[in-house]
């Protein structure tokens, strides 16, 4: 019921995205012998005699990236995609996007991303983190599980691009679109979810990206992150607008979405203008929880801490620091080094682990290896954490008032752990 | 022997082929673990997982159609070990090539535990999908609807008349 309401009450103005949508999105392109290939044919009786799927295209008019992917997973969990296909297209406001099994910890630095107001989303698809914002279009292809292909959606974003600007493009291996003659530059990365009965494959297409700042958020030190979560492939990018100054977000829609509607699903022929009509079109979405029953809930879920930093593999943070003279014992030399480790799971301190040197033992106080587990234990990965240590740590040294140097440092380093995550 | 009875010849032939023990005892310790080895014991679902059962306790892994279409496995994110799942409810994901698969629990149950092997080394699913690439056990809540679930030759039909991927 809730799909059938989604499917008929938002039809809301087709026809003025068809008055948008430049007259020479159906020009073909030079004549090439690329272009050849994409040359319109009429109808085939092969055609009329296959099982008819049809398409829809929508674009969503939220730009807030939680709510968009609680719009794609209410559709691989509601719609019904018999005989019909929907390619989804979506941009966001600034944000940092991890795959389903990665580590935000490992894959970007938090506490920056949070202080440039962005926000860290966990999608719901494998594959890398990427950074998004308004020059950055996402595309995700909903089918039935029988019916995904990654690859023929790929190709469906190289013929637009073609055929919009005549912009040659090939796909790798890895199922990135990469311009030719761009020295492997990418402009667009993918990842997919498989499931029964739906699937689907989505991909970015970088047109307009402010590069500084993804190379900002997306920057990885070396963070003594011990883990078994997914990694990222870091890959040189480039932005289509550097190609052809005429590439904009908004001409894209259009030109991805009309060549998807030309284009048959199963063998990828060119229907042109006669199987365009054939289509539903375009529809602009509105999502809402009105529109879309459950939506709210979907969002509450993929906006908490618990999927975004809860669900992170259970990892072990390891960092070591010289320790300076001062705190070292008389008579100690050479270089020692204090360190310390936390067990992480689900997002919360399992454990911490301290190792001192001996140059740190004290005749009271710290004493080798030190648990400082009854005051991390249980806390979130956080700034949070910190501060609950400071606490106990300070509760440690007013005890043992000559301490006070010998705790600050560790203190120090423990918020350098936390921090530098 | 008792334990032999119901097993039909190839069982049999595969038994005696395989385990050669000189006193009752070990022979029949033999038999109770190549009963669970063996292939007729397993039930698969459309999804293409499997389970096998031993005294209420079911093994669940995926086959090896599933693991070759996967590609190969580079994260496993499994049930937790206390999780009370329903049949056909998705309880956790295979990642690979880009791609989040999910894993769909073929029988109600409660999950006792979980392979701690495959999550440290996904691969093992690919290498050893009905064996070492087992994914968790289940106590079942509803031994029935083992009887819905397709056997090893009815699953074989179901894959070479490739009408699901």
């Amino acid at each position: 019921m809730a799909q059938a309401m989604a499917q008929n009450m938002f039809r809301i103005s087709q026809v003025s995205l068809n008055n948008v949508v430049r007259c020479n999105a159906y020009a073909f392109a030079p004549a090439t012998s690329q272009a050849k290939a994409y040359s319109s044919a009429s109808t085939t009786d092969k055609e009329k005699s296959k099982n008819p799927i049809q398409k829809s295209v929508f674009i969503s008019q939220s730009t807030d990236i939680f709510t968009n992917l609680a719009l794609e997973d209410w559709m691989y969990r509601n719609f019904n995609f018999n005989n019909h296909h929907v390619l989804l297209m979506w941009r966001n406001s600034p944000c940092v996007v991890i795959g389903r099994h990665q580590n935000p910890w490992v894959e970007t630095n938090t506490t920056n991303v949070a202080h440039q107001g962005m926000e860290i989303a966990r999608r719901n698809s494998g594959g890398g983190t990427v950074y998004h914002d308004r020059g950055n279009l996402n595309l995700t292809f909903f089918t039935k599980r029988e019916e995904y292909n990654r690859r023929n959606n790929l190709e469906i974003v190289s013929r637009a691009l073609f055929r919009e600007w005549g912009i040659e493009s090939v796909i790798t291996p890895r199922e990135d679109i990469v311009v030719k003659n761009t020295y492997k530059q990418q402009i667009s990365g993918t990842a997919a979810k498989l499931g029964r009965p739906n699937a689907y494959h989505h991909c970015t297409l970088l047109v307009d990206v402010n590069k500084v700042a993804l190379r900002q958020s997306l920057h990885k030190d070396d963070k003594g992150i011990v883990t078994n979560a997914t990694q990222s492939v870091a890959s040189p990018i480039m932005n289509l607008c550097e190609i052809n100054q005429h590439v904009k977000v908004e001409r894209m829609l259009g030109a991805v979405g009309w060549e998807y509607l030309r284009t048959c699903p199963e063998t990828l022929e060119d229907g042109g203008q006669d199987l365009i009509n054939k289509q539903r079109g375009f529809q602009l979405i509105n999502p809402t929880d009105n529109w879309f029953p459950g939506l709210n809930k979907l969002k509450e879920e993929l906006s908490s801490w618990d999927w975004r930093f809860g669900k992170t593999p259970k990892f072990q943070v390891n960092k070591s620091f010289r320790v300076p003279k001062e705190f070292l014992g008389e008579g100690e030399m050479g270089v020692q080094e204090l360190k310390v480790s936390l067990e992480v799971n689900k997002g919360i301190i399992d454990d911490v682990t301290l190792k001192l040197p001996p140059g740190l033992l004290s005749t009271n106080g710290f004493h080798g290896e030190v648990d400082v587990v009854t005051s991390l234990r249980g806390q979130p990965f956080s700034e949070r954490a910190v501060v609950s240590l400071e606490n106990a740590l300070h509760d440690m040294s007013t005890k043992e008032g000559n301490l006070q140097g010998k705790s600050q440092f560790v203190m120090n380093c423990m918020r350098q752990v936390m921090q530098s995550v | 022997m008792r334990s032999l009875r119901g097993l039909h010849y190839s069982s049999v032939a595969r038994i005696s082929r395989c385990f050669v023990a000189r006193w009752q005892g070990n022979v029949i310790r033999y038999i109770s673990i190549s009963i669970n080895c063996l292939s007729g014991s397993r039930r698969f679902t459309d999804k293409h997982e499997w389970i096998s059962v031993n005294e209420n306790i079911g093994t669940v892994g995926i086959s090896h159609h599933a693991q070759k279409s996967l590609g190969e496995i580079d994260f496993a994110q499994l049930p937790d070990v206390g999780a009370v799942l329903e049949k056909e409810v998705t309880c956790g994901a295979l990642e690979s090539v880009k791609a989040a698969s999910e894993i769909f629990c073929p029988v109600s149950g409660k999950v006792i535990d979980k392979n701690a092997s495959v999550e440290q080394t996904p691969r093992l699913i690919n290498s050893s999908c009905y064996d070492k690439g087992w994914l968790f056990k289940v106590e079942l809540t509803k031994p029935d609807e083992l009887n819905r679930l397709m056997t090893e030759s009815e699953y074989e039909t179901f894959i070479k008349s490739g009408v699901y991927k």
